[in-house]
């Protein structure tokens, strides 16, 4: 009985939630973003010899190392945090549902759309390239490579910034700390300070099936990059399950 | 005897340097409970700790016989219905009340006939399939009531569902209150800062003020107290002249003071019960049409002072 009330709430909160995060008026944001990257492509595309590895480097700079944090925070930091200010979260607190699982439930519905909006940006800003240089296997080959680590991403930074949303009343600064001092800042420092970035991580575990531009060039042990992001995205789901569990909305 | 539905014994709640209940003791039994305080007296604090949304810094609260507090599974026996307005204005009430229902584990077609129930019992049928955004305050009301009601709870909170309604959506929230406790068998606890909305309802009443529970009881008694306290009521509508020009005849009425538009009428009355009683007749001789007509929260404040000799 209370596995059936937990898959079906699990269930119903995730798909009400994803619905509530596309409807909202932020999917402009995400479309501007999208025409951004596109016209950006679209334009080097244009003036640049360079093929391939040009696309990646542009992906890599406008979608992984800025947009991909940013629509995180965007729609991360706010997701849970808003629900208790406009306390729309009502429903979801006074239900016989387990407080833990229903974080699991935001975090499902936070990451399937944040993925596939940046999935989306990425397809565009691809396209554009390769509408004007041609597509190919390869061109191909280096899509689904940056699908796929924006789709990890995804659930990396939607574990960080939901923390940031329950345990936080102003999350947004520290997630702007995050994204661009941590980050951008200090991540940029020779040394091992990037070591303790999500970005870094990401980028060496995205070197073993990205062949081109200044991804390919990472170093570093991808299955070690695999195994902090899996664990680093396990323990910020506890904790944030685990203050929500803990939390007092009055 | 049977064991309250709810039951606080010495329970205190504080937000940082503001209390919200402090040595609080309340009984509730079974059928309809009204919950009667000035706003910010800790009725809606009540409903929070009942609802496990917050914890009690001290003091025990039993609801149905057990700790509310990290207690999720208690929740499918409770419906609430808070006093703000939290119905997200993207969805139709048909997709509200389907989100309520599966997050209480109901889906498929038990779901889909419990929706149509619950709009029956409300009688929200022809709105379901409008967005919330597009409703009035009463329809509102209603929907908010009817996603309480979708897990068919045992015990239902209505935090101050009254409020900001005209007289006529008050009228039928109070039938379907009732009907809701006679007809259906639950349980209710109903807040309100109106003594006479509540009396509408039930006889069975607590008052609460400044955090605590001065009394509890039988409605008459406290009802006897209080009617020896002038009330300010204010009415606001049309033809509001005519209206006060026959109040001005009655004993019950103390004062009168229309306003220089003549949309708003505030009346002192001595004898609540008299006013109340009259008014509808009254209203319909003058002419008037009334879109608002409450006791004024202050009146009520002077009230409590009143029955605690402050």
């Amino acid at each position: 009985m209370r596995t059936q009330l937990h898959t079906t709430g699990l269930r119903t909160l995730t798909w009400f939630s994803a619905k509530k995060l596309i409807v909202h008026r932020r999917w402009a944001i995400a479309l501007l973003i999208a025409i951004l990257v596109g016209a950006v492509m679209g334009y080097f595309a244009t003036e640049i010899e360079e093929g391939i590895t040009a696309a990646s480097d542009l992906l890599n700079i406008l979608v992984l190392f800025f947009f991909m944090p940013i629509l995180a925070l965007i729609y991360g930091a706010s997701m849970i945090r808003n629900e208790i200010d406009d306390r729309s979260i009502t429903q979801v607190l006074t239900s016989p549902m387990d407080r833990r699982l229903s974080y699991l439930g935001y975090y499902f519905a936070l990451s399937l759309v944040l993925a596939l909006l940046l999935m989306l940006v990425t397809t565009i800003g691809w396209a554009c390239f390769f509408a004007v240089k041609g597509f190919d296997a390869s061109s191909l080959e280096l899509l689904f490579g940056y699908l796929l680590t924006v789709c990890i991403g995804a659930l990396v930074y939607s574990a960080l910034f939901l923390v940031f949303g329950v345990v936080l009343r102003h999350p947004i600064y520290l997630g702007l700390f995050y994204v661009f001092i941590w980050e951008d800042f200090v991540g940029s420092i020779p040394g091992a300070a990037e070591n303790y970035t999500i970005r870094h991580h990401l980028l060496v575990l995205a070197s073993s099936w990205i062949d081109y531009g200044e991804v390919a060039t990472m170093t570093g042990d991808p299955w070690m990059s695999a195994m902090v992001l899996f664990g680093l995205t396990i323990a910020l789901l506890a904790i944030g399950s685990w203050a929500f569990w803990n939390k007092e909305v009055p | 005897m049977t064991d309250p539905v709810i039951l606080a014994n010495a329970l205190s709640k504080w937000y940082n340097e503001v209390i919200g209940l402090n040595s609080f003791n309340l009984e509730i039994g079974k059928g309809i409970t009204g919950i009667v305080g000035p706003n910010g007296s800790g009725k809606s604090t009540l409903f929070k700790l009942v609802t496990g949304t917050i914890r009690p810094n001290s003091g025990t609260l039993l609801v149905m016989g057990q700790k509310p507090w990290k207690n999720p599974e208690q929740l499918s026996k409770i419906g609430f219905c808070p006093d703000y307005d939290f119905l997200p204005p993207d969805l139709t009430g048909r997709e509200f009340l389907s989100f309520s229902g599966g997050l209480h584990g109901m889906q498929g077609t038990p779901l889909d006939a419990r929706i149509e129930e619950v709009l029956a019992v409300v009688e929200m049928k022809g709105a379901a399939d409008r967005k919330l955004g597009g409703y009035s305050k009463g329809m509102r009301q209603r929907m908010k009531i009817a996603g309480s009601l979708i897990h068919d709870p045992e015990l239902l909170l209505l935090d101050e569902p009254l409020t900001g309604t005209d007289p006529m959506v008050r009228r039928e929230i109070i039938e379907l209150v009732k009907h809701l406790h006679k007809d259906h068998g639950h349980d209710i606890v109903v807040s309100s800062h109106v003594l006479h909305e509540i009396e509408r309802m039930t006889h069975q009443v607590a008052l609460i003020y400044k955090g605590r529970a001065v009394a509890s009881g039988d409605i008459s008694e406290i009802r006897r107290l209080m009617s020896d306290h002038p009330h300010d009521i204010v009415l606001e509508g049309k033809e509001m002249l005519a209206l006060a020009r026959l109040l001005l005849d009655k004993q019950f009425t103390v004062s009168l003071e229309l306003s220089p538009d003549r949309r708003t009428l505030h009346v002192k009355v001595s004898q609540p019960e008299e006013f109340f009683d009259e008014v509808p007749d009254l209203i319909r001789e003058s002419g008037s049409t009334i879109e608002r007509m409450e006791s004024l929260d202050d009146d009520l404040e002077s009230v409590f002072r009143y029955l605690v000799r402050w």
